[in-house]
């Protein structure tokens, strides 16, 4: 197996490797800019820098030719190398800044160049507190500046596009969003322009950046040259926490983290996840961060008897308590036949839900649920937009709920009595018209203020994915899942040990953060609802906790054995046998 | 170490003294594209290609684009042939400040160029030729436009060449005014409709060049040599000038001289007779100052330095200084050697591509603090910062461009930095 020396310690090798990927690989670190692990490496910033030998050999015995102590003698290589683009190779011997002086040089030397045009703004730039360039000053970088001229001055607060945002003097030109549209959005969207310290990326004359993966970029862009129009100055890094999630805007199941500040989503940002969508995420899954808080519903709403089967944004609608609402609800169920009764899964609920309606509904002895999946032909591109629209379709047919088409669906609304719905919105969908409701109870567990809960009988407030655990299963049957992030009216974020600890909460007080009571929706998990409804309705269904579904659902049902949300997070998320989606 | 040329009865063959040669006909009465029929049509004598290239190798033709490497060498290192295209470019983007001697083949001989061009396709067995000249060379593009196609029209290029079997087409493709398009790699991105980016090596060109495609780059001045070599042989080459860099060589010599212009002569000429008695002496008889002897990135050779020091590679590294493409600019005593250096450091800023941060930011950097010397406001601790900053420079990028834009100011300043520390005010504080 081939060798190499890396700061004095060997390492095992077999295949080809470039240098950095592989020290960065071993948790050693070496400072870079325009090198990411997914894209071209142009090796233009020359950060990483190293100093590269071989050792001789003797070309006849292949004996180490050693010097004068006794040591092998080492032909180092004429100039510093960028361990970027550099091929390893057998008996190859590296000294890096943790080593070398004429290294550390090297590498203080090139910030040192690299700040001089940068405007050193970082108390009013959003990317403070999650910029290489700050964190590697402050690591390798000169103590200060020998810059004693004036900077280069370029344009600032260009609209790229509808979501990005250039500041031209704080580019690096590591041509790292460049290499983004060339190679990963292909759109080729962007260009450097001019040249030499004047030169900044830019979308040809009269274009517009509206590459639909173009936020990537703002997550790329080692600086703060380019940041999103919507996050731009909203919150400084360290008082958010990051807590990882689930993209659930489409069936992709794109690994996100959720940053959070006083229990409102901030912004959502891809998390690293080679099997599903690498380090990248499509822009429209980073709008939903609105739909965590705006628009939600908090507390039960109830229906005044004659406005029944219209939308007239909620105002026939009145807030009750938890009691009235499973109380009012209790005695629909009890009243009408059981067969006239529909039980709705939904797509956009995660597996959790969907069987403890299942679950729910054969104890009572309704109709077992069905779902339509909602598909939209031709939106995919076979990257990371995928035509289904919901997160979980898979996750249903998994479990097994019917499958029908949206035909059938208005048909069966049209026939029933009372409706028990998942989250969804079928009238938002073109599916139903609000007038469909006027012969049946419509009872929604809804998230927010959709179409379709405007026009429901009696509205029970459910957790979305930024507030529960639950899992979600992929298009490509990989199930996987979310963290609660924001915090309801009955979580505790000091209590619930699977909440994100932010720098606030470890070392602030509680006024630091967590303050606005507003923010913590009044809303319970789906489960937890169908759980307060069972015992009045003397049904033997309690769960507390999506792992006691999890749980359930591990050991009953074939097609879920084995999982549990630990198995999720160790192997990021758990392909499920397709070959059981058909049985 | 250096014998006296014969300079005086040298005859020239690189633009020599016939009028009209610029045109076909002309040319070919004075045994023009001899040298390509023998090469295609003369079995015995050039039984392969491979014969060809070693005739080049043995001629020790040193490229005159500035890096001196044998020419022969160079086209050894292509890869056997696979069935898929090679390229040769041919580099006529000619733009370090005090050059011009390319002009000169475009202008008054280009079939010898075009000749050349096409023996070396031949012998690396490339059936695609480039001929990127500067964006500048509006007229003589057109005039290499016109060679080309009357080259065409004889059967020189295009399919089937002479009869021999033997084909190549040659393009003439014009830059758009960029100093960094003359870097043998980034002339490749400007020649695939890209940005003029210096590429990383390895792999080089002979590898991976032209889309991807093994690629031999040579300058238009070396491809021009190529005919003479294979008419009178590697050993008749190897006569003319300098042991070590042999052949004949364009001067172009310009400044404060009474008669500047392009001189062919051998290689290795003592740089005093070429100013002398070749350009005809110093303006109003002034004294030398400083010669710059190839280019604005070669280090300037100070006025007093230069006895015994002759044009060819090993004698002006022992002066501390490079062939580069042998473009002299002769400076006189009433030069100011600051506003010399702010002037190529100027150029050295407005060039730099911006790829790789030492030359992108250095390059502004440089520009600056000698703008500030020369405008009084330098202080003598900025011409070590100037030196600083060009160590951080010096080999820390992918292509050369921050080492020319490096030297000149480390040289400098070393070698006439009294001058410079005039121009300042002390780093000196009093300690009341």
């Amino acid at each position: 197996m081939a060798e190499i020396i890396i700061d004095g310690i060997t390492y095992e090798f077999e295949g080809q490797h470039k240098l950095l990927q592989f020290i960065l690989d071993q948790g050693k670190e070496v400072p870079f800019f325009c090198y990411h692990p997914s894209m071209s490496a142009p090796a233009n910033c020359r950060q990483c820098m190293v100093k590269v030998g071989q050792y001789v050999k003797d070309r006849e015995t292949g004996a180490y030719q050693l010097d004068d102590q006794g040591n092998r003698e080492v032909r180092w290589f004429p100039k510093l190398q960028t361990s970027c683009t550099l091929d390893m190779t057998d008996g190859m011997v590296v000294h890096t800044q943790e080593t070398d002086t004429l290294v550390q040089r090297a590498q203080k030397d090139t910030l040192e160049f690299i700040l001089i045009n940068h405007p050193l703004d970082c108390p009013i730039c959003d990317q403070a507190g999650e910029c290489p360039l700050q964190i590697q000053t402050y690591k390798y970088g000169p103590e200060g500046s020998r810059f004693e001229v004036k900077k280069v001055h370029k344009p600032k607060r260009i609209e790229l596009g509808p979501r990005v945002i250039l500041d031209a003097e704080r580019c690096i030109n590591c041509t790292r969003c460049v290499r983004f549209t060339d190679e990963i959005s292909k759109t080729n969207q962007l260009t450097i322009t001019r040249r030499g310290d004047k030169n900044y990326p830019i979308t040809a004359p009269g274009e517009v950046f509206d590459d639909p993966y173009s936020m990537n970029t703002v997550d790329i862009c080692p600086v703060g040259a380019l940041t999103a129009a919507d996050f731009r100055f909203k919150a400084r890094v360290w008082e958010m926490n990051q807590t990882p999630g689930l993209d659930i805007t489409n069936g992709k199941g794109v690994n996100v983290d959720l940053w959070t500040r006083d229990n409102l989503v901030l912004r959502i940002t891809p998390r690293f996840n080679p099997d599903v969508n690498d380090h990248w995420m499509a822009d429209q899954g980073r709008d939903v961060y609105r739909l965590y808080n705006e628009n939600r519903v908090s507390r039960p709403s109830i229906r005044l008897e004659d406005t029944k089967g219209s939308m007239d944004d909620g105002v026939a609608q009145v807030k009750t308590s938890w009691t009235n609402a499973l109380d009012t609800l209790a005695e629909v169920l009890h009243e009408n036949k059981a067969s006239t009764i529909l039980t709705i899964g939904s797509p956009y609920a995660s597996v959790e839900e969907n069987y403890a309606l299942q679950k729910f509904s054969s104890l009572k002895g309704l109709p077992s649920p069905f779902f339509t999946p909602h598909i939209l032909e031709g939106s995919g591109d076979g990257f990371l937009l995928t035509d289904d629209q919901a997160p979980n379709t898979e996750g249903c047919r998994l479990l097994g709920l019917e499958e029908i088409d949206t035909e059938e669906y208005k048909k069966r609304i049209k026939g029933a009595s009372v409706v028990l719905m998942l989250n969804d919105d079928p009238i938002g969908r073109d599916i139903l018209k609000a007038s469909d409701f006027k012969k049946p109870f419509v009872v929604v567990f809804a998230t927010n203020h959709t179409d379709t809960a405007k026009a429901a009988d009696l509205l029970i407030p459910t957790t979305c994915a930024a507030e529960h655990t639950a899992s979600y299963v992929n298009v490509e049957g990989r199930i996987q899942r979310t963290f609660p992030a924001k915090e309801t009216r009955y979580t505790n974020r000091r209590l619930d040990l699977e909440m994100s600890e932010g720098r606030l909460d470890r070392y602030g007080t509680t006024f630091d953060n967590w303050v606005t009571e507003e923010n913590r929706i009044d809303c319970k998990p789906t489960w937890v609802s169908l759980s307060e409804l069972s015992q009045r309705l003397g049904i033997p269904f309690s769960f507390e906790h999506a792992r006691e579904l999890v749980a359930e659902l591990s050991s009953q049902h074939p097609a879920f054995e084995g999982i549990s949300f630990e198995k999720m997070d160790e192997e990021r998320g758990i392909l499920l046998r397709r070959a059981e989606l058909t049985t | 170490m250096s014998t006296p040329l014969d300079w005086k009865g040298y005859e020239p063959v690189l633009i020599p003294k016939i009028s009209g040669l610029h045109q076909i006909d002309i040319y070919e009465k004075n045994g023009g594209y001899e040298s390509l029929r023998e090469v295609l049509l003369n079995k015995t004598k050039w039984p392969d290609a491979v014969s060809v290239v070693n005739e080049v190798k043995e001629a020790n033709i040193r490229g005159r684009g500035g890096a001196g490497f044998n020419a022969g060498l160079k086209w050894s290192f292509m890869p056997p042939v696979d069935g898929g295209p090679r390229y040769l470019a041919c580099n006529g983007d000619e733009s370090e400040p005090g050059t011009f001697k390319d002009r000169k083949i475009f202008e008054y001989n280009p079939h010898l160029f075009i000749e050349g061009a096409l023996i070396a396709a031949y012998a690396m067995s490339i059936s695609t030729v480039y001929v990127y000249i500067r964006g500048e060379y509006r007229s003589f593009i057109q005039m290499m436009e016109k060679a080309v196609s009357d080259a065409y029209a004889k059967g020189y290029i295009g399919k089937n060449i002479l009869g021999s079997g033997f084909s190549t087409e040659m393009v003439v493709h014009s830059g758009a005014g960029a100093y960094i398009c003359g870097e043998e790699t980034s002339l490749l991105e400007s020649l695939e409709g890209k940005r003029g980016y210096p590429r990383v090596k390895p792999p080089f060109p002979a590898q991976r060049g032209l889309w991807g495609r093994p690629t031999t780059i040579n300058n238009i001045e070396t491809l021009a040599n190529v005919p003479l070599v294979i008419k009178n042989g590697a050993s008749w080459f190897k006569t003319i000038g300098a042991e070590t860099h042999p052949g004949p060589v364009l001067y172009g010599i310009s400044g404060h001289v009474n008669r500047p212009g392009v001189y062919e002569l051998p290689s290795g000429m003592p740089i005093l007779t070429l100013i002398q008695d070749v350009a005809g002496g110093m303006r109003n008889g002034k004294r030398i100052k400083a010669v710059i002897p190839g280019g604005s990135s070669t280090p300037v050779l100070r006025g007093d330095a230069l006895e015994g020091v002759n044009m060819d590679a090993d004698s002006l590294r022992q002066a501390g200084s490079m062939m580069g493409t042998a473009g002299m600019v002769i400076m006189d005593e009433d030069t100011d050697m600051v506003e010399v250096l702010w002037r190529i450091s100027k150029f050295y800023h407005h060039e730099s591509c911006g790829q790789c941060t030492p030359c992108r930011e250095g390059t502004g950097w440089l520009e600056k603090i000698l703008d500030k010397i020369m405008h009084g406001d330098g202080e003598t601790r900025d011409l070590d910062l100037l030196l600083d900053v060009t160590t951080q420079m010096e080999g820390r990028t992918i292509c050369a461009l921050a080492d020319a834009a490096a030297w000149p100011v480390r040289y400098t300043i070393s070698r006439f930095r009294e001058e410079f520390e005039a121009r300042c005010r002390k780093s000196v504080y009093a300690l009341a």
